[in-house]
């Protein structure tokens, strides 16, 4: 949307892209069902589940047992054999992912535009692990016989870090930790850098790992599928029987930039980033505003600002992660945006694939959803056998429908009390 | 046959600085031969401490250059109790 232009649907424009125009022309995934680009699309395409029991600890004591993980995950595949040693594995996932980015929209490093180049990363939970590690450490063996050079791995920014170290890139480097919506703040700081002119290009995104101190932390929280006396695992958003995340891991980053810097370099665009919508709701600790007004506002910004009526839209990426209270929030949210187009309008739920990522979540839609606009398909939401009467929106279960997709709006929010929204739109020269 | 003290430092050295052990001569200057820095100094340390149950002072750290100087420092330490 052109600054001063009116927004179709009446509400306030809110944040929006100005005379800028955000692309995304590299894409880098690493999730538990597939790794790489084309291999996560094809899986999404094709209605693959990464959810699997859980092999990197031992579930035996807990009544959860699956997750979306990352098996035989090799880091030195596509980042050879130097400088892993020390690196954790939400970094190791970060780099890969960065890697995979830069490469795939032909982007390198150099002296002359390293400066205008950034780095934002999503990540909430990264550290987590490590923290334990090097605690455990000091406590066995006592605090002389810590690794000092595993301490930077205990540091919150140390993947984003790591990513800037690895390519070379000096602009800037911030990391978020906002929990579920960690990844889409950071896009929104991302396209903020690159709308005030301050980079032409910025990796952006999220990472989580799975590990044995977050899984018992959001088990011991009853946020785990099958965490609650006799409910059954199930990863099925939108379904009755919802009970609960499944834990995913992993990493996606996106290159994004300038429009115009874009083109110059003659590279392939996958989507254009028309618009952000973003509500802070602050409520209570753990819990969702039952009225769900903080996703409502963030939908209709986004709306709003990339000038769409509602009929524009031919998919929704729905947050929707088999959470009962979280899923019916968002399908009476969509209904009140959309109106009666809400019953047409086709809804998917990535996260019956990969499970609930947290803070990479919004970043594997938006890749998700560029996949979709590039390669024209809606994923399905799996898992989805007894629709819940109070969520019926257009979902479909098994594999992907064929569709010329122009305009994607993507949902995430968190109990945390923010809301994002995000328009991604095929780019047309 | 158990590895020798010399083995077993230059083995702690090679894989901080990710190099072959082989590659490694025991007299060139770790820095600028050979590539550590002094987060590797640090950490080459650390591991020297908890593997010989010896306690080296960090103003040490310093005289560390080569292989052979720490294998001096560690046995002088180990014989020091």
């Amino acid at each position: 949307m052109v600054c001063g232009q009116r927004a179709k649907s009446g509400v306030s424009p809110g944040v929006f892209m100005k005379h800028t125009e955000i692309v995304i022309t590299g894409i880098g995934v690493v999730a538990s069902n597939g790794i790489g680009r084309e291999a996560f699309w094809g899986a999404l395409r094709k209605g693959v589940s990464g959810i699997k029991p859980v092999s990197l600890f031992d579930t035996g004591s807990i009544k959860s047992k699956q997750a979306g993980e990352i098996k035989d995950f090799d880091a030195k595949l596509y980042l050879g054999d130097k400088g892993l040693r020390l690196l954790d594995r939400s970094t190791k996932l970060a780099n890969v992912a960065a890697k995979l980015a830069l490469d795939d929209a032909h982007f390198t490093v150099t002296e002359e535009n390293t400066d205008e180049t950034g780095v934002v990363l999503g990540t909430t939970l990264g550290s987590v692990w490590s923290i334990s590690e090097f605690d455990k450490t000091a406590l066995v063996e006592g605090p002389r016989y810590v690794n000092p050079a595993l301490f930077p791995n205990t540091v919150i920014n140390s993947p984003a870090s790591q990513i800037s170290i690895r390519f070379g890139i000096k602009g800037f480097n911030t990391t978020i930790a906002t929990g579920f919506t960690s990844s889409m703040d950071a896009l929104k700081y991302a396209c903020d850098f690159i709308r005030l002119g301050r980079a032409k290009a910025v990796l952006v995104g999220g990472v989580e790992e799975l590990c044995l101190q977050t899984y018992l932390g959001f088990y011991k929280l009853q946020f785990l599928s099958g965490s609650k006396d006799d409910d059954q695992e199930l990863n099925c958003p939108f379904d009755c029987r919802r009970n609960g995340i499944v834990f995913g891991e992993g990493a996606a980053m996106l290159l994004i930039e300038d429009a115009e810097a874009a083109r110059a370099r003659g590279v392939r665009i996958y989507a254009r980033i028309s618009s952000l919508g973003y509500e802070f709701v602050p409520y209570r600790i753990n819990k969702y505003h039952r009225l769900g007004t903080g996703i409502r506002k963030a939908m209709k910004e986004a709306l709003g600002a990339a000038d769409l009526d509602v009929e524009d839209v031919d998919y929704i990426s729905a947050n929707a992660n088999s959470t009962p209270e979280a899923d019916r929030i968002e399908a009476v949210a969509i209904r009140e945006v959309f109106g009666s187009t809400a019953q047409k309008i086709p809804v998917t739920a990535i996260k019956s694939m990969v499970g609930e990522t947290f803070s990479a979540s919004g970043a594997m839609q938006l890749a998700a959803a560029s996949g979709s606009i590039k390669e024209g398909f809606i994923p399905p939401t799996l898992n989805l056998r007894e629709k819940d009467p109070q969520c019926t929106l257009n979902c479909k279960d098994g594999i992907s429908q064929k569709a010329d997709i122009r305009h994607v709006l993507i949902s995430c929010f968190g109990p945390s009390g923010v809301n994002t929204a995000v328009v991604l739109s095929k780019y047309e020269k | 046959m158990a590895p020798s003290i010399k083995d077993e430092i230059l083995e702690i050295v090679a894989t901080v600085i990710e190099k072959e052990a082989g590659d490694i001569s025991l007299d060139a200057h770790l820095v600028q031969e050979v590539g550590a820095d002094s987060m590797m100094a640090l950490e080459i340390l650390a591991a020297l401490e908890k593997k010989y149950h010896i306690v080296v002072p960090e103003e040490r750290l310093k005289e560390m250059t080569t292989v052979n100087k720490i294998i001096q420092m560690v046995e002088t330490a180990r014989k020091r109790g």
